[in-house]
């Protein structure tokens, strides 16, 4: 057995076993605290006042050595730099010191100690969690005041290190590529931490406690970035285990990257494509490296948003242009503006909207709005004379607003024969299917369009009636309900009779549990974020159609959600046991998809 | 309807005679996706600092000091919040103009 195993927070995945090294640092807790004679406090005043000031100048240096590539680094030093010299922390610690007579790393602890209660307070995550920027910038003045220097330059083997908190400073100060992995006491999930060892691509844990207690210097440790554990002097088993677990983990990893530009094709030879959800046309490379087989769903709305004048047709058919072009003869799908009022406040006026999600947006708004929405389609008609460009509609609720939309592209189209520019008149024309009602008539719309694309976010919310960032019912956003197989397997079978295609664009394609699930209902193909695809290739590529199809029958028999996970766990993970954790390990947890 | 996404509402201000007090009041939005965080704060602060006036913000009826990150922080102001920034002293209007045009332009 292990001397002890402390759990954590798993922020970046990966195994690595080493020699534990200790960033040697004070923290808060441990400061002296002294009562000082009333002559004593004008000098005592002073040295906080040189600790301030000689904390900030060092402070200022690092952020002058900040590589160009670590730009995101210098800005959070900037950031520290205000708060060493905000009015509510050093004149909070002169005004304690001087009215309480008491030392200068007491006074400053207890400035401290006085923000938290306004951080702690506040519900948003992120705002409580920049109390830990204000903790770092404080103890990098007790470390002034109390004499201690870190020496960074003292370590000289690969190590595993161990800190209570890794300031944006600390990288630039660390001799980067001595160290393996590393765990911190501190940190959450938006922590400065995390994003260093995402950027080193090195294993790390943080919110460890117990780390100092149970941990000394020159201890072997397991560090296990993807279950977030410390292991500290394992025994021989242990060590075989995790050897083991790292070899499977690095050839997992290595493994679904270098086979996510084979096909989506099960081991019985079924093809399914498996496409992106991009918003910028700097996300193309990522696609194309990530083995992505063209574009489900473009976002039109980001050239929207950011500005204050809104974008003429020149800028968006060229913007779509160039798309369909560096992709060709890949389909790029553009799915036409889903915005509502709120975005345009500017130019439209706000509405006052109870229910924004039940409001005026997407196609209803573009309805209302017909010259910011034909300026759109004459754009995306006119750069459809180049590649594999496609068009979607979303939010469509029935036949009146499908109608509606296409009278308006034929419009367009009349317009810009009469202009003497060319469009493609074949483009294949396809609706979201997100909105209850569209599925219920889905037999009536799957003749009038070319495809379909199931955008399962907003249709399991509309379904199930909840609204997940709702956190008091958010636990009820089920994609397994089984009122949403039936009704993707309703949408997909109609488009099939109809004799079109239907793909599906929503969070549900990245999710393993679901896609076995769509893939036995035959979907055409699915599309997610760019980084998600190579894991979710790697399941398709060991799956079968049959077992899918198996899977999908026992399913749609099965009435609750967790009946239904455990089928897939049984038929696709059973086999693969840590597949399902590399696979959720690699993902960054930070970025929700949203459709 | 301004094109414009910050309004301006010149309250009581002053006569315009050299080095008088003068108060300023305008209304601005934070358009940018992840609010008033630590790198806007920081910019609004560090900015709010160059000015004599005395600068506050208010929003939901709290008032900080906008020359202080640590208070921008804990009003928690995310995407969408209307604030109220008002500045008292001889560089009051300087000092909202600019201010403005950081919320404007995103913090960028």
């Amino acid at each position: 057995m292990a001397l002890s195993i402390l759990t954590g927070i798993p922020i970046s995945a990966g195994i690595s076993i080493g020699k534990a090294f200790f960033l040697n640092r004070s923290h808060f807790g441990q400061v002296p605290r002294q009562t000082l004679a009333a002559e004593l406090v004008t000098g005592e005043m002073e040295r906080l006042r040189q600790a301030f000031a000689q904390a900030r100048s060092e402070l200022a240096a690092i952020r002058d050595r900040v590589p160009a590539e670590l730009k995101d680094h210098a800005l959070i030093i900037d950031s520290h730099l205000m708060i060493m010299g905000d009015p509510k922390l050093m004149g909070a610690a002169i005004n304690h010191l001087e009215t309480l007579h008491i030392n200068a790393e007491w006074a400053l602890e207890k400035a401290v100690s006085d923000l938290e209660g306004a951080f702690k307070a506040l519900d948003d995550p992120y705002f409580r969690e920049r109390l830990q920027d204000v903790r770092l910038v404080a103890e990098r003045v007790q470390n002034d005041l109390l004499g201690q220097k870190v020496d960074f330059k003292s370590i000289d083997s690969r190590v595993v290190l161990l800190a209570y908190d890794l300031t944006p400073a600390d990288t630039i100060e660390l001799q980067v590529d001595k160290i393996m992995s590393f765990a911190t006491v501190m940190g959450g999930k938006t922590s400065h931490a995390g994003i260093l060892a995402k950027s080193l691509g090195i294993p790390a844990v943080v919110g460890v406690s117990g780390l100092e207690e149970h941990i000394q210097d020159g201890n072997l440790v397991i560090l296990d970035g993807i279950k977030g554990k410390v292991i500290v002097e394992p025994d021989e088993e242990e060590l075989a285990l995790y050897g083991d677990l790292k070899y499977q983990f690095e050839s997992y990893r290595a493994g679904i990257i270098k086979n996510c530009h084979l096909p989506g094709e099960t081991i019985d030879g079924y093809r399914i494509k498996v496409k992106a959800n991009i918003e910028l046309y700097e996300e193309v490379a990522q696609v194309v490296d990530n083995g992505g087989e063209g574009i489900g769903l473009f976002r039109t709305e980001y050239a929207y948003l950011n500005r204050t004048s809104l974008p003429d047709e020149d800028e968006l058919y060229e913007h779509y242009r160039d798309l369909a072009d560096i992709l060709s003869p890949k389909r790029v799908i553009l799915r036409t503006l889903d915005l509502g009022a709120d975005k345009f406040m500017a130019h439209f006026g706000r509405l006052e909207e109870h229910n924004p999600a039940m409001g005026l947006r997407a196609i209803r708004f573009c309805l209302r709005h017909r010259e910011l929405f034909k300026t759109q389609l004459r754009a995306i008609l006119r750069a459809s004379v180049v590649g594999n460009i496609s068009i979607m509609f979303p939010m469509i609720s029935g036949l009146k607003e499908l109608r509606q939309s296409l009278a308006l592209l034929r419009e367009c189209q009349q317009e810009l024969v009469r202009q003497g520019l060319s469009y493609n008149p074949d483009m294949p024309v396809g609706i979201m299917m997100e909105l209850p009602a569209a599925v219920m008539v889905a037999e009536i719309l799957a003749r009038e369009v070319d495809f379909f694309s199931i955008g399962t976010n907003d249709l399991i919310q509309y379904s199930l009636g909840i609204d997940r960032t709702n956190r008091h019912v958010s636990y009820l956003y089920q994609p397994l309900h089984p009122a949403v197989v039936r009704s993707i397997k309703h949408v997909v079978d109609a488009a099939h009779q109809a004799g079109i295609e239907c793909d599906l664009c929503g969070e549900m394609a990245s999710d393993p549990f679901c896609v076995p699930i769509l893939m036995g209902m035959q979907i055409d193909a699915i599309s997610l974020n760019p980084q998600t695809i190579p894991g979710i290739k790697h399941i398709i590529r060991q799956v079968t159609m049959d077992d899918c199809k198996k899977l999908l029958k026992q399913v749609l028999d099965s009435p609750t959600v967790s009946r239904t996970n455990q089928l897939v766990r049984e038929t696709v993970f059973q086999k693969f046991p840590d597949q399902l954790s590399f696979f959720f390990s690699l993902l960054d947890t930070d970025e929700g998809p949203s459709q | 309807m301004s094109d414009d996404t910050t309004q301006s509402a010149p309250v009581s201000t002053a006569s315009a005679s050299e080095g008088s007090a003068q108060e300023s009041v305008r209304l601005v939005c934070v358009l940018n996706e992840s609010g008033l965080h630590a790198r806007p704060a920081a910019r609004l602060s560090q900015e709010a600092q160059k000015f004599q006036a005395d600068i506050s913000i208010g929003m939901s009826g709290r008032t900080v000091d906008a020359k202080s990150i640590l208070d921008i922080l804990t009003l928690a102001a995310g995407h969408g919040a209307n604030l109220e920034l008002r500045a008292t002293g001889v560089d009051a209007h300087a000092a909202l103009e600019q201010l403005a045009g950081l919320f404007k332009n995103r913090f960028q």
